[in-house]
């Protein structure tokens, strides 16, 4: 048990030093921006997972929290307001958002829950579009530099994942498992749903916030309300899945998967990838509800009962 | 006062088109409780199969309306078959909530096709006679969309005699007021899901020909009126069938009133807020009775 | 005419019932007796194919029933009357009686078997075109009954048919079960009611925590002591 646990801790401070040396090392700008993307979806398909996942909150809004932090963050920072402030701010506004709808929201169970949400997303994504329709160009374009936003997205990434890590193996995050297994059992026990519930929106939000920010210090100009369109949650919801909903790893291979995939087929005609992406999540959650983290497990299984079975048989022959 | 009635006058014609929209998906949940999320992209399939019909065929929309019928009547089977039927099988506590997100993935499936085979460019239907309008009292009542309110009543009724008068659609209700009971008749409660299913889509696909005639189609609009379909569903009671034109022009109207006084940016937004404070103050719809 | 056959059903991961053999013959009124969640109505599910069987055999006239579907079991001539009757509320008495005639096989003769279903059941043709949700609680039984027979079953199994109702509606019930069999329905009756079960049932079986402990004529059930209290007290 302890051997694993050091490996692992290895090997994650080894991917991570790597990705701190990309920039460095490659200075192709598309490749940076590749990793940049993965990074990105890597943060906002974990803080979805926080809710859906390890709750298992179907939340179909989560783009109103990713539209949120960038929305504040890009109108403070380019109003004067140092990035570093408009950034967390970003991500407060998020989990005020949270906070506010929080409670109503929770009123509604199971599915109802899931539709709330994506109206939610969808009034504000249409509100915002109304109210400030502009293209939002960045002025300090000419100073623009790929490596601090680079950084940030790491920084950013590593710290969601952790935190989620953190607050899943904690007493709160038992907490939201258990909500999952069964709200009524769990109040039966004592967990109340409801505060659980609205701390895993509140964490879910705060990140997806902040990556919000991240995206709005990244690109140059875009229109004000695209983080809130809905592709934001689909997106990220199915990474969550595929990989492997409720693990921390699942949201990681997810989103690698996703961009690899949408690369390889960059070179054929059409959106192929997100026929194959969707194709793909229906049968996991069919099939496969673990994703490919449940995948992979069950073929490690089947290989060490092979490996057993040929210890075993080996053993009787000598 | 002119302008008010014009706008009013609108508001149910537009309702009534809500309404057909949300007949569909009202029936599908009805009967299987299955929230099809994928309505809207059925919906615009429909509305690409007349939009071919017309313009490769030259078949005038409303000629086209049964071929629609039959595409998505095969459509919805297959889809049933291939992929919801296997919800059945899961547990119950999560058959709901991975339904919904199975319906979800066709709707990207679904949407992608469309997009990679008919490209994004938007579609619309337009014929002159379709722009000839009635004068009432001062309204203008076009032709195109006088045809929503008369395709929209006509299919409720249709649909209302079929459930209540035909012994198929009664082996419908049955199942829907008791599922096993229904079974122990020797009604076969998969066929009773396939064949709602279909009819269900192709509700859908009916909808999408009336879009093409007096909006525009495109691979991405599914998500909006699969969002109109559930806001009249909620506002008319879930699963409640009657219900539906009533909460269909409920939306038309707000839509339109919200247009008229303050701004026509905000007519999708008021529905949206509308669904909402329905959903979390009033879940049985503004027509239903508490059942669950 | 039915048998089953060391029959094990779970119910999600707990077993429900244990190696229930039980037969029942062309003609018999056969009784299935025993306390509250003993797994009488599983039985009968089960036999009806709602519930699963992981092991054992059912045979029907010969034919195991295998995995079938429960509407191709009533094609087969197994009709179950279910627990509290199931009557399709928002429809009319007659849409009732009507719908229990859906098997292929019954439909040609349904105006014929309607009338047979009036004369055992006067009320109901009365009532026809009421709807059935507004029916008392015996005419409500009666409309379950009537309407599984509508199919022309060859077996007719009831689910406590006198539940929850007054002593003199189930003297009649029971009197109606018995003409039905004389017309040549078998019946497998699962009652809670012991005395009544008794006194109109040829052979009985008696289920206890998902297993048959015991079985035989009227007179050898009351041999048990469970049977014998209830039966007395």
């Amino acid at each position: 048990m302890n051997k694993k646990l050091i490996i692992s801790v290895i090997l994650l401070v080894v991917v991570i030093c790597i990705l701190a040396i990309i920039p460095v090392v490659i200075k192709q700008d598309s490749t940076i921006n590749l990793v940049i993307l993965v990074l990105l979806y890597m943060s906002i398909a974990s803080s979805w997972n926080i809710l859906g996942g390890y709750t298992g909150q179907t939340n179909l809004g989560h783009a109103a929290f990713f539209g949120i932090g960038s929305l504040t963050t890009r109108l403070l920072w380019i109003q004067g307001l140092p990035f570093a402030l408009s950034f967390v701010l970003g991500g407060i506004m998020a989990v005020a958002l949270a906070l506010l709808i929080g409670v109503p929201a929770f009123k509604l169970r199971g599915v109802y829950f899931a539709i709330g949400t994506l109206a939610l997303a969808q009034i504000l994504n249409l509100t915002v579009g109304n109210v400030l329709p502009e293209m939002s160009y960045n002025p300090a374009i000419s100073d623009y530099q790929l490596m601090p936003r680079y950084y940030l997205f790491l920084a950013l990434t590593i710290v969601t994942i952790g935190s989620a890590y953190f607050l899943v193996n904690s007493k709160w995050g038992m907490g939201m498992m258990a909500v999952k297994e069964g709200e009524d059992a769990a109040e039966s026990l004592g967990i109340s749903a409801l505060k659980h519930k609205l701390l895993a929106l509140s964490v879910s939000a705060f990140f997806a916030g902040l990556v919000g920010g991240a995206f709005a210090y990244y690109h140059v100009s875009y229109y004000l309300n695209m983080p809130f369109s809905p592709e934001w949650t689909f997106d990220p919801m199915m990474m969550a899945y595929i990989g492997g909903m409720g693990t921390i790893i699942g949201p990681i291979i997810g989103s690698i998967f996703f961009v690899g995939l949408k690369q390889l087929l960059v070179w054929n005609v059409g959106e192929y990838h997100l026929i194959i992406f969707g194709t793909l999540f229906i049968l996991i959650v069919l099939f496969l509800p673990g994703g490919l983290v449940e995948a992979w497990k069950k073929i490690q299984k089947l290989l060490a009962t092979r490996f057993r079975r040929g210890k075993k048989q080996a053993a009787f022959i000598t | 006062m002119q302008a008010l009635g014009q706008n009013l006058a609108y508001g149910i014609l537009v309702g009534a088109l809500y309404g057909l929209v949300a007949l569909g998906l009202s029936l599908i949940f009805g009967v299987t409780k299955f929230l099809n999320v994928a309505h809207g992209e059925l919906l615009m399939l429909g509305g690409y199969v007349s939009f071919w019909a017309f313009s490769l065929l030259g078949i005038d929309p409303f000629l086209s309306i049964p071929i629609t019928i039959v595409v998505l009547l095969l459509l919805g089977a297959l889809l049933y078959v291939l992929v919801f039927s296997r919800t059945i099988k899961l547990p119950e506590e999560t058959k709901i909530k991975n339904t919904l997100l199975v319906a979800f993935g066709l709707s990207i499936i679904l949407q992608n096709l469309a997009l990679r085979f008919f490209t994004a460019d938007e579609r619309g239907i337009s014929a002159s006679y379709l722009r000839t309008a009635f004068t009432v009292l001062d309204v203008r009542l076009p032709i195109g969309r006088l045809a929503n309110l008369v395709v929209a009543v006509f299919f409720l009724i249709a649909l209302q005699i079929f459930l209540r008068k035909t012994y198929t659609g009664k082996a419908i209700r049955a199942t829907v007021q008791n599922w096993e009971a229904a079974s122990l008749m020797g009604i076969d409660i998969h066929k009773v899901y396939i064949l709602s299913f279909a009819i269900g889509a192709a509700l859908a696909g009916v909808a999408g020909t009336l879009v093409a005639v007096n909006y525009s189609i495109m691979p991405s609009m599914g998500l909006n009126w699969t969002l109109k379909a559930l806001i009249v569903m909620v506002l008319g009671g879930l699963g409640n069938i009657p219900g539906t034109l009533i909460g269909g022009l409920i939306l038309g109207v707000t839509e339109s009133a919200t247009s008229f006084f303050i701004n026509s940016n905000y007519r999708e937004i008021a529905g949206l807020v509308l669904f909402l404070l329905v959903l979390i103050f009033r879940p049985q719809g503004l027509m239903g009775t508490k059942e669950a | 005419m039915l048998s089953l056959d060391k029959v094990n059903v779970f119910y999600k991961e707990l077993q429900a019932l244990w190696e229930i053999s039980l037969d029942v013959n062309e003609g018999e009124i056969v009784a299935l007796i025993g306390p509250n969640g003993a797994g009488k109505t599983t039985t009968l599910n089960t036999i009806s194919g709602l519930l699963r069987y992981t092991s054992g055999d059912i045979r029907f006239l010969g034919q195991p029933l295998g995995k079938r579907p429960p509407h191709k079991i009533v094609e087969l001539g197994i009709s179950q009357v279910p627990e509290s009757g199931k009557i399709f509320t928002g429809m009319s008495v007659l849409e009732n009686l009507e719908l229990g005639a859906f098997v292929p096989s019954a439909r040609k003769a349904r105006e014929q078997t309607l009338q047979r279903v009036y004369e055992i059941f006067p009320r109901l043709s009365e009532r026809y075109n009421q709807q059935a949700g507004t029916l008392s609680g015996g005419e409500r039984q009666m409309l379950a009954i009537g309407r599984a027979l509508m199919s022309m079953p060859k077996l007719l199994m009831l689910d406590e048919p006198s539940f929850g109702l007054a002593p003199i509606l189930v003297e009649q019930m029971f009197d109606m079960i018995k003409k039905i069999n004389q017309q040549g329905v078998t019946i497998l009756l699962v009652e809670q009611n012991i005395q009544a079960a008794l006194d109109l049932a040829h052979r009985a079986y008696l289920l206890e925590y998902g297993r048959i402990a015991g079985q035989g004529t009227a007179q050898d059930l009351l041999s048990f002591e469970s049977v014998r209290s209830s039966y007395l007290g």
